[in-house]
């Protein structure tokens, strides 16, 4: 049984089609990279994965269930927005998400918190955008999930944050678990895939194992993304 | 999971709450305190300050409170938190019923809150004659006690309440059914669900009156109504605010059961 599946997916919102027909696979154990332009439905395939968008067509399957309290049980969720009560401090919020995930570990949390020499007392208001969002991927890289699903991690960060950003991925994820990072950042994240999805107009374009797709195109998928997407 | 998340909801509502009722109390003492110092002009116009406080403190718990809840419910379930409420393993009609028994619970605290600020300010034994001499004729008219015609008052108002606060929550959850001017739409639909259980009220007292010669009074003439009829009518607001908070309760919660669309 396959992790997640998205069978014949449409979302419109009133006239606009969003998403038409999108068909898509993800096994367990891989990184993929969900790349496409600003604006071509790569959020809201996210957000219907999420159950935060419902279907207009089609249904959305994890571990061959429709999409429900099972389902985020095992997926975390990174947005692409600050999504905390800001009025909450970090062990609050700490707190929080060991009341609500059961597969969240409060002692990866606190020292990746540690790590980042962030006082847990602090609240969430006080803090800049860039540190709030840092919060969330400590948070979201603390459960022990089957599928993380990351929205624009890297969007609007400066290099040292992504080095930051890739690297608390990279080395806390969960053995065996897949993570789709959503970006059009690809130069940056290439090196870590091992699938890619392009995505544009609503439409799944592409769907191929990275190296594979380098070897046949002789290039890198940065490369391939540019030509494909050429304006 | 429902115990934890009114932990947060209540936490997040009492938050400012507890700031309004502090206020309250406290301006409620000084009323007290300043209103017994006798022969004082200048402590008298000071206790009169207190006092006109007080009364706004009291005003502002209960417009705070809904207003309050009405904000939380709009954050939590459309706006930025909503990416955390929605994703939290939690099935919607339980992100619901947390929802209404926190209107509940703090509802009820605020009018408990205000019971004690207007006890702490006001209370004397000329007052309580006053009030007792007032509401007499009433409960005597009811066959009833003072008392319970306070209390039967206090639970219709707080039976209004919730039913204006639910048809709130109908507006928004409707509202944001819409692809455009969300918020436009939701008040507009909290208005208009609010309109429709006030004309279902009406509607259910009607067809009682059609078997009820002396209710039906109340369509057709001017007259007075009998004891007998003011008690019924009385005995059905209270069953119908009760019907109408289940019904928009029953509403909510399937509209939330067909997912959600977050911006």
């Amino acid at each position: 049984m396959e992790l997640l599946e998205c069978v014949n997916i449409n979302k419109s919102f009133g006239n606009k089609n969003v998403l038409k027909d999108v068909n898509l696979t993800i096994s367990r154990g891989r990184i993929i990279g969900l790349l496409g332009k600003n604006g071509t439905g790569k959020t809201t395939l996210i957000k219907l994965i999420n159950d935060l968008l419902t279907p207009t067509t089609g249904k959305v399957l994890v571990n061959g269930e429709e999409v429900g309290i099972e389902s985020k049980k095992i997926i975390s969720y990174l947005p692409e927005r600050t999504y905390l009560d800001k009025s909450m401090t970090v062990d609050k919020v700490i707190e929080f998400f060991e009341d609500f995930y059961a597969n969240f570990d409060p002692k990866k949390a606190r020292q990746l918190f540690k790590d980042l020499d962030l006082d847990t007392t602090q609240k969430l208001s006080k803090m800049s955008k860039g540190m709030q969002e840092k919060v969330q991927l400590v948070l979201v890289m603390s459960r022990k999930a089957d599928l993380y699903i990351l929205d624009e991690p890297l969007g609007g960060v400066d290099p040292a944050t992504r080095d930051y950003i890739l690297d608390t991925i990279l080395t806390n994820f969960n053995e065996g678990a897949s993570v789709i990072i959503s970006t059009h950042l690809i130069s940056d994240i290439e090196r870590i895939l091992d699938e890619v999805i392009f995505i544009d107009k609503g439409k799944i374009l592409l769907q191929s194992d990275s190296d594979e797709l380098r070897r046949k195109e002789n290039s890198s998928i940065d490369e391939i993304f540019r030509r494909m997407f050429k304006c | 999971m429902l115990k934890k998340l009114l932990k947060y909801d209540l936490q997040n509502i009492y938050k400012a709450l507890i700031i309004f009722y502090s206020l309250s109390l406290f301006f409620g003492i000084l009323t007290r305190i300043f209103l017994n110092i006798e022969n004082s002009f200048i402590m008298n116009i000071i206790g009169q300050v207190c006092s006109g406080i007080t009364i706004s403190m009291i005003f502002n718990i209960l417009i705070n409170n809904l207003m309050r809840l009405w904000v939380r419910f709009k954050n939590n379930f459309y706006g930025d938190e909503s990416y955390l409420t929605h994703t939290l393993p939690i099935d919607k009609k339980t992100l619901y019923l947390s929802k209404i028994l926190t209107s509940i619970i703090t509802l009820f605290s605020s009018v408990l809150v205000i019971g004690i600020t207007l006890f702490i300010a006001y209370y004397s034994k000329e007052n309580i004659e006053v009030i007792k001499n007032l509401l007499l004729p009433l409960a005597t008219i009811y066959e009833s006690t003072v008392i319970t015609i306070v209390l039967a008052f206090i639970f219709v108002c707080f039976l209004e309440i919730m039913n204006m606060l639910q048809s709130g929550y109908v507006g928004i959850v409707l509202g944001h059914k819409k692809n455009n001017n969300k918020m436009v739409f939701s008040v507009l639909s909290g208005f208009g669900i609010y309109l429709l259980t006030q004309i279902f009220t009406v509607l259910v007292v009607f067809v009682v009156a059609l078997f009820n010669k002396d209710l039906m009074n109340l369509f057709y003439t001017m007259d007075s109504l009998s004891v007998s009829t003011i008690k019924l009518c009385i005995y059905l607001a209270i069953v119908i605010y009760t019907l109408n908070i289940f019904i928009l309760y029953f509403v909510n919660s399937k509209l939330f059961s067909k997912g959600v669309n977050v911006d």
